[in-house]
C-alpha cells in the first residue's frame, strides 16, 4: 500500500475538491456553542477542530442516524399501502475521525450484517471512505490502547493521516479504497519526502487492564449477581448519555409516526440504560433496577460483543466517561474486575 | 469541614440513626466528585467535599431510587439541595423526618466542564447559580459543617442568570422562537435532564406512553419541540434552580434559561412565589382559589 503525504493548502484543497465532485464530507468542527461534532462540510473555510482529541459525539450518525424514516404507509382505496423508503445515498468522507471510531465502524458494522443486512447501513458504509486522523494528544478519559487499539491505530480505516512537524500530513492508504481514493484525487497528494518528520502519537493512560480475564470472569454465571454491579452503578441515573455517544452502541426502537390516514416508521436510537428498554408489556421488567441494565452496558462490551459478533464492544474512546453526570466510570468496573480475575 | 463530616457521618450510621448516608467521594477524573453511598464507618473515610461537589445528591431520595433505601438515611445537602428537599416534602414525597440534613455551607461549586483545583473559587468558574445564591448557608439541616456563610442582600430575580434571561426576553419573537428550536433541534433525546432531575420523579413518564404516542420518540425538530417544551413546563413553580438538567445536558441546550424563565414568570403571576423555600404552602400549580384573577378556571 502506499505512503504519500499531502501539505496542509492540498488538506484544505481536498475538501473542497470533493465537494465540488458532489460528494458528502463529514468532519469535526465546532458548532456555535463550542462542541466538536462530525458534521457535513461544504467548504475549507468551516469552523474546523482536527485538533480537537475527539468529537463530543461518535460518527456513527454518518452510517446510523439517529432518526430516519424506514417505510411510509397510507390507507388506499385498495387497503394500506406500503413503500419502503428509499433515501439516496452519497459517496462520502469521514475525514479525520479518530482511530478508536474508525475501529468500532468495524464492530457495528458486523452487527448490522449479523443475521439481517440492515440495507439501510451498509450501503452507507460502502459508499464511504474513512480517514482517520491519527492521534497527537490524548485525554484522561482516552483508554484506546488498554483494549488493544491505538492512537494510530489503522483498523477500520482506509487511510490513516499523520500530521507532520511544521504542518501537512502523511497519507497511508490502508485498503483498496484508500489506494483509489488517492489516484482519484492525486492532485492533493505529492509523493513522500524521505526526510519527513512526524508529530509524536498522543501517549495514553494504560489501566492495566486485561480483556479476556474480563471476559473470563463474566462468562462465569455466579457473577451475574456479584455485588460489584451495586457496589459501582446503583448510582446511575440511567440516562441515556453512554449510549448514545458510544460509537459501538447500535440499539434502535421501530415507531409508527401517523399523521390522519398515512405515516411512516421510523428507526430511532434506543438505549439498554432506559428504564423502559426491557418493559414486557405484562408490566414485568427483567431488567428492573439501574444496577442491572448497567451490567448489561457492561456485558454488552465485553462480553455479548465478542461472543455473538466476534468483535470488541469497546474501543476505549472514553466518551461514555465525559458525558455522564454521576461519574460512573467503565474503567473503574475493568479495573476492579481485572484485579478480581488475576 | 471533612473531619467533622466524616465523624457525624460515623456517629450516625454506628448509633443506628440512620442505614446510609449519601454523599460525595473523589471521583475517577481530575477536579471530579461523585455521589456516593457510606454504609459503614469505613466508608465515611472517603467523604469528601469540595468546590467540585457539584451534583444534587437529593435525587437519591426519591422513589427512582427505592431499591437502595433502607430505612432513615442522612444525605450532603448544599443550600440550593435543600431546597429540592423542601419541595420534595412539599409534594408529599418525603417526610421531614425520613432523612437526617448534613447541611454543607457552600460559597459557589464549579461551572459545567469547568476543571478547578483548590479551594478558593473565582466568580467566573462558578456555576451560574451560585452568582444568585441566597442559600449559601442552608435555610434547614440537621448538622451544620463549615463557617456560616452570610448570603448579600439580593435583588429578587436580577443578575445572574435572571439577567440571561432577560436578554432573551428582549428578543423578538421570530428571534427568540428561532433561538429555542436552533437550541432544541441539537437535542438528542437522551433524557439526561429528566434523569438527573430530583423533581422528574413520575414512576411512568410521560415519554414513556405510546398509546397515545404524547412526544413522538424522535429526535426531529417536533419531537424535540414537545420534549423541551413539556420538561420545562412540568417543572414551573418547582425547580428549584439547582441546574443539574442544564450541567448534564450534552448538547449544551440552555436549560437552566428557559426554566428560570418560568421560574419568573410564577413570581410574577402568584405573589412572588419562589420554589424551595417554604414546605407549609400549597404551590401555586395544585392550588385552587375561588377568588382566581382567571376566569377559564372558575
Ligand atoms: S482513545 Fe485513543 S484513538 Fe481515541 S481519541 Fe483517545 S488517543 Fe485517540
Ligand atoms: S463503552 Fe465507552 S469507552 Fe467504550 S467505546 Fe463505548 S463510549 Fe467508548
Ligand atoms: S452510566 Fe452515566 S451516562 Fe450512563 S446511564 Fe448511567 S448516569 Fe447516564
Ligand atoms: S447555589 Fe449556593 S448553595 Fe448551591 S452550590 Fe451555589 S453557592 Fe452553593
Ligand atoms: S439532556 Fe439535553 S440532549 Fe438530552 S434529552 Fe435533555 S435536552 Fe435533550
Amino acid at each position: 500500500m502506499s505512503v504519500n503525504q499531502l501539505s496542509e493548502d492540498a488538506f484544505y484543497n481536498l475538501i473542497d475538491d470533493l465537494n465540488s465532485k458532489g460528494t458528502t464530507v463529514v468532519a469535526p468542527v465546532r458548532n456555535e456553542v463550542g462542541m466538536v461534532q462530525y458534521e457535513k462540510v461544504t467548504s475549507s473555510k468551516d469552523n474546523f477542530a482536527f485538533d480537537e482529541v475527539i468529537g463530543r459525539y461518535s460518527p456513527k450518525d454518518a452510517f446510523f442516524p439517529q432518526h430516519e424514516t424506514v417505510l411510509r404507509y397510507r390507507e388506499g382505496e385498495n387497503g394500506v399501502e406500503v413503500k419502503a423508503e428509499e433515501p439516496e445515498i452519497n459517496d462520502t468522507v469521514l475525514l479525520g475521525i479518530r482511530p478508536c471510531d474508525a475501529a468500532a465502524m468495524i464492530s457495528l458494522n458486523k452487527v448490522f450484517t449479523w443475521d439481517y443486512i440492515d440495507n439501510l447501513f451498509t450501503e452507507r458504509r460502502k459508499k464511504a471512505v474513512i480517514i482517520s486522523i491519527a492521534c497527537n494528544e490524548a485525554d484522561e478519559s482516552c483508554y484506546c490502547t488498554s483494549v488493544g487499539f491505538a492512537p494510530d491505530g489503522k483498523e477500520g480505516s482506509d487511510l490513516l493521516f499523520s500530521k507532520i512537524k511544521g504542518g501537512g500530513y502523511l497519507a497511508e492508504a490502508l485498503t483498496d479504497e484508500g489506494e483509489t481514493f488517492i489516484a482519484n484525487n492525486s492532485t492533493c497528494f505529492s509523493k513522500k519526502d524521505k526526510s519527513v518528520e512526524l508529530e509524536p502519537i498522543a501517549e495514553v493512560t494504560d489501566l492495566g487492564v486485561n480483556i479476556e480475564h474480563i471476559k473470563r470472569w463474566l462468562d462465569k454465571k455466579e457473577n451475574f449477581e456479584h455485588k460489584v454491579w451495586d457496589d459501582l452503578a446503583a448510582k446511575c441515573v440511567g440516562c441515556g448519555g453512554c449510549t448514545f455517544v458510544c460509537p459501538t452502541c447500535h440499539c434502535f426502537d421501530l415507531v409508527d409516526e401517523p399523521y390522519g390516514d398515512q405515516g411512516k416508521r421510523v428507526k430511532n436510537w434506543d438505549g439498554c440504560q432506559f428504564d423502559h428498554f426491557t418493559l414486557h408489556a405484562s408490566g414485568h421488567n427483567p431488567r428492573e433496577h439501574q444496577p442491572q441494565r448497567w451490567r448489561n452496558r457492561f456485558h454488552c462490551k465485553f462480553k455479548i460483543y465478542p461472543d455473538r459478533f466476534e468483535k470488541k464492544g469497546c474501543v476505549g474512546c472514553g466518551r461514555c466517561i465525559r458525558v455522564c453526570p454521576v461519574n460512573l466510570d467503565i474503567t473503574e468496573a475493568m479495573i476492579e474486575i481485572t484485579a478480581m480475575e488475576s | 469541614m471533612i473531619e467533622s463530616l466524616r465523624s457525624k457521618s460515623k456517629e450516625l450510621l454506628e448509633n443506628g440513626t440512620v442505614s446510609l448516608v449519601i454523599g460525595y467521594a473523589e471521583g475517577s477524573k481530575k477536579g471530579k466528585t461523585k455521589p456516593f453511598f457510606a454504609y459503614s464507618s469505613e466508608d465515611c473515610d472517603k467523604l469528601t467535599f469540595s468546590p467540585q461537589c457539584v451534583n444534587n445528591l437529593t435525587i437519591y431520595l426519591t422513589r427512582k431510587f427505592t431499591f437502595m433505601k433502607k430505612g432513615k438515611v442522612a444525605i450532603v445537602a448544599k443550600g440550593c439541595d435543600v431546597k429540592t428537599i423542601n419541595v420534595l416534602i412539599q409534594e408529599n414525597q418525603l417526610k421531614r423526618d425520613d432523612v437526617i440534613i448534613l447541611g454543607m455551607s457552600c460559597d459557589g461549586v464549579v461551572g459545567k466542564d469547568i476543571v478547578h483545583d483548590g479551594e478558593q473559587l473565582p466568580d467566573e468558574n462558578k456555576s451560574i447559580k451560585c452568582l444568585t445564591c441566597d442559600v449559601k448557608t442552608p435555610i434547614d439541616y440537621d448538622h451544620l459543617f463549615g463557617e456560616e456563610i452570610k448570603s448579600e442582600a439580593l435583588e429578587p430575580m436580577t443578575g445572574g442568570i435572571y439577567d440571561a434571561v432577560k436578554e432573551v426576553k428582549a428578543m423578538s419573537w421570530s428571534d427568540r422562537w428561532k433561538y429555542w428550536m436552533d437550541h432544541f433541534e441539537r437535542c438528542i433525546k437522551c433524557y439526561a435532564c429528566k434523569k438527573v432531575c430530583p423533581l422528574c420523579y413520575c414512576d411512568v413518564c410521560i415519554t414513556e406512553k405510546s398509546r397515545p404516542q404524547w412526544i413522538e420518540t424522535s429526535a426531529h425538530a417536533r419531537g424535540n419541540y414537545a420534549w423541551n417544551i413539556k420538561r420545562a413546563m412540568d417543572l414551573a413553580g418547582r425547580c428549584t434552580f439547582c441546574g443539574e438538567c442544564d450541567r448534564s445536558c450534552p448538547a449544551e441546550i440552555p436549560l437552566n434559561i428557559i426554566n428560570q424563565e418560568l421560574a419568573m414568570t410564577v413570581y410574577d403571576s402568584f405573589e412572588n412565589y419562589t420554589a424551595g423555600y417554604q414546605t407549609d404552602v400549597t404551590p401555586p400549580f395544585v392550588s385552587f382559589k375561588e377568588e382566581d384573577k382567571e376566569d377559564f378556571i372558575k
